[in-house]
């Protein structure tokens, strides 16, 4: 959890994560190059590397876009979510290799520059055949490296939370532009249909993954009826297994309340790195700690520990007739609440 | 729920719980497989590159007359040979994106001495020109015959650039290397209309104004794109012309 400018900090996992990244994408880019003379003896070397590096990149967006629903659906791909940030920054270099490539290629040694070649060799905007596809592989690139430049937490902590979610989000106008670029150039030259249901299947699956995981999303926020008091019930206190957390959806907002000690606490469950669902987190070393990368956060005041900044905001609490109930006004982030003493619990009575 | 006796695991974490470990284990297997099938499908799902070629390495010397119209070609006496087959025309392109840098007005008409590099694609031949000097030698007069006309046709096909359709490019024509043919045909490529015969092949008929003026600049907007024109078609030996106004260029 790293909220200070530290360069990239290296661990065991985050190597055999790269490793294991960079044997995926051998695997294809010198399969590519080995298999693609064997099928045809005719290739030109150049072009086969566009093709090769392009849809690399291309693929290895599926995966990138892939990972967060997934870990929403089964939390056992969450090892992979972990250090996708690293994902990113290749598939970015991949796509500018490629780019670099279409441009020398079809671009240089002639009358004009080669970027000024790009964008005026075809003006054709209002056709959808003749449509200057180039410009949006260059719109999709510009995202991408836009994205790779700033996905450090350095970038993180200081274009804030949300600026920086919002940026990250054109991961997603960048797929849609290189859809576009894809179908509008490669599959107008490349016409085997296998091609097309390629790029048809991709889009459909990732708009499936995110379907299905917003939808279990869903199912699980569907709001707690409020009391006369405004306060929402959450479960029997039974109900929430110790160092875990139940959810509630209340206010426009998740609620995690966590057991441990034999005690209860209520806090956001939207995790202040990357909106993790902290209500699937754990209690660990007596903190709240984000399924995701690991950020922890005291569960008494929704603070990280020190030296980290980190505020959640927190809840009140009540057992009534042996349930618990919340009041879904959040405190101001990082306001301490007293725990609520669970009755019967050992640490319950001490508290 | 409270029974669920599921792992929790956070990436920093040196070791991987064992389920988790299997699960991700089984991901990652997939994962390769993937890579290794679509190495082979992707390209498998690519239209064939043709069997065309650029040895641009291979500059050689070339003795022929120069000769400017329709475009810039060298007229190459074939030994041995008379009537239809005497000569052989190479039409000249410049190295890069570009037409070939030789003082026409210099050299036009004239026996020349040529450095260059061949293009070739289904036996027709371009000349990627490095230089040229005059040579002393008698001309057959044969060789600046203005071709005979085999009529008007209106042909449907796509505007491409002689260079890279005929080797310097594979893929030469079409969608993606439309910016590519343009940049080709604005630096001085002879345009050429890429039409297809009655038995399925390929041919290549230079695109030149009905006064035999070069059309590039007319043509720009239209490269790459499915096209029809009508003109006349004219034979110089081995080189197909096709004569015709761009103002009649439609797309289809
Ligand atoms: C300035 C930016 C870009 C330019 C000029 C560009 C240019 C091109 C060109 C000319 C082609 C056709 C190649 C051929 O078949 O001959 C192509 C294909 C392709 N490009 Fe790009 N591109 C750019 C950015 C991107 C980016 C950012 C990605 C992905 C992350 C991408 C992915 C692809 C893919 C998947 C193909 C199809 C490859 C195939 O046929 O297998 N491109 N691009
Ligand atoms: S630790 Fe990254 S989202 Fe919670």
């Amino acid at each position: 959890m790293s909220v200070s400018y530290k360069a990239v900090q290296w661990n065991r996992q985050k190597l055999v994560y790269d490793a294991v990244l960079l044997a995926a994408l051998g695997t294809y880019l010198v399969g590519f190059h080995q298999l693609a003379p064997r099928l045809d003896p005719n290739v030109e070397p150049m072009n086969l590397r566009m093709r090769a590096f392009g849809s690399a990149a291309f693929l290895l967006l599926h995966v990138v876009l892939s990972i967060g629903p997934l870990c929403r659906i089964d939390r056992r791909f969450l090892p992979l979510l972990y250090n996708r940030r690293h994902m990113g920054v290749v598939l970015c270099g991949l796509a500018l290799y490629h780019a670099d490539l279409a441009l020398t290629w079809y671009h240089a040694y002639g009358n004009l520059e080669p970027v000024v070649s790009l964008f005026v060799s075809n003006p054709a905007v209002g056709s959808v055949a003749r449509f200057p596809f180039e410009w949006l592989g260059a719109g999709a690139l510009a995202i991408l490296v836009l994205m790779a430049a700033t996905s450090h937490d350095f970038w993180l902590a200081n274009l804030t939370a949300p600026t920086w979610k919002a940026l990250h989000m054109g991961v997603y106008a960048a797929y849609a532009l290189l859809v576009g670029h894809v179908a509008l150039g490669a599959l107008q030259t490349n016409t085997h249909p296998g091609l097309t249901a390629g790029v048809v299947l991709g889009a459909l699956w990732i708009l499936g993954v995110h379907l299905v995981a917003a939808h279990r999303e869903r199912a699980a926020d569907t709001p707690a009826t409020a009391g006369a008091d405004g306060w929402v019930e959450v479960c029997a206190v039974g109900e929430i297994p110790e160092d875990r957390a139940r959810v509630v959806f209340a206010g426009g907002e998740r609620i995690a309340v966590f057991r441990y000690d034999g005690r209860l606490s209520a806090l956001s469950a939207v995790c202040q790195h990357q909106n993790g669902p902290l209500g699937e987190g754990r209690i660990v070393d007596g903190l709240v700690t984000c399924p995701w990368h690991g950020f922890q956060y005291r569960p008494d005041c929704g603070a990280a520990p020190e030296p980290f900044t980190e505020k959640l905001p927190t809840f009140d609490l009540a057992l009534r007739q042996g349930r618990v109930w919340v009041n879904p006004r959040p405190h101001p982030p990082g306001t301490p609440v007293e725990p609520l003493p669970v009755p019967g619990a050992p640490g319950g009575e001490a508290a | 729920m409270s029974a669920e006796p599921e792992e929790f695991y956070v990436g920093y974490e040196p070791r991987m719980p064992a389920a988790t470990r299997r699960f991700v284990g089984r991901v990652v297997l997939g994962l390769l497989a993937a890579a290794a099938v679509l190495a082979w499908a992707v390209p498998a799902l690519h239209r064939p590159y043709a069997l065309a070629r650029s040895d641009f390495r291979d500059v050689r010397e070339f003795e022929g007359v120069l000769v400017a119209e329709p475009v810039p070609h060298l007229v190459v006496a074939r030994p041995g040979e008379t009537g239809a087959r005497a000569f052989s025309r190479y039409v000249l392109v410049g190295r890069g994106k570009s037409g070939p840098k030789l003082d026409l007005e210099a050299l036009a008409g004239k026996p020349v001495r040529l450095k260059g590099s061949l293009i070739y694609r289904d036996g027709q031949t371009l000349l990627a020109v490095k230089g040229a000097e005059p040579m002393e030698q008698p001309i057959d007069a044969a060789a600046l015959a203005g071709g005979e006309s085999l009529g008007r046709f209106t042909l449907r096909g796509e505007i491409v650039d002689s260079k890279c359709f005929l080797g310097t490019m594979r893929p030469g024509h079409s969608k993606v290397h439309r910016g590519c043919a343009v940049r080709c045909i604005a630096g001085g490529v002879p345009p050429a209309l890429l039409v297809r015969d009655v038995e399925g092949r390929d041919l290549v008929l230079l695109l030149v104004a009905p006064d035999g003026s070069a059309v590039n600049e007319r043509v720009l907007d239209y490269v790459a794109d499915p096209v029809e024109i009508e003109g006349e078609v004219v034979r110089l030996d081995d080189l197909l012309v096709l004569k015709a106004d761009p103002a009649a260029l439609r797309r289809i």
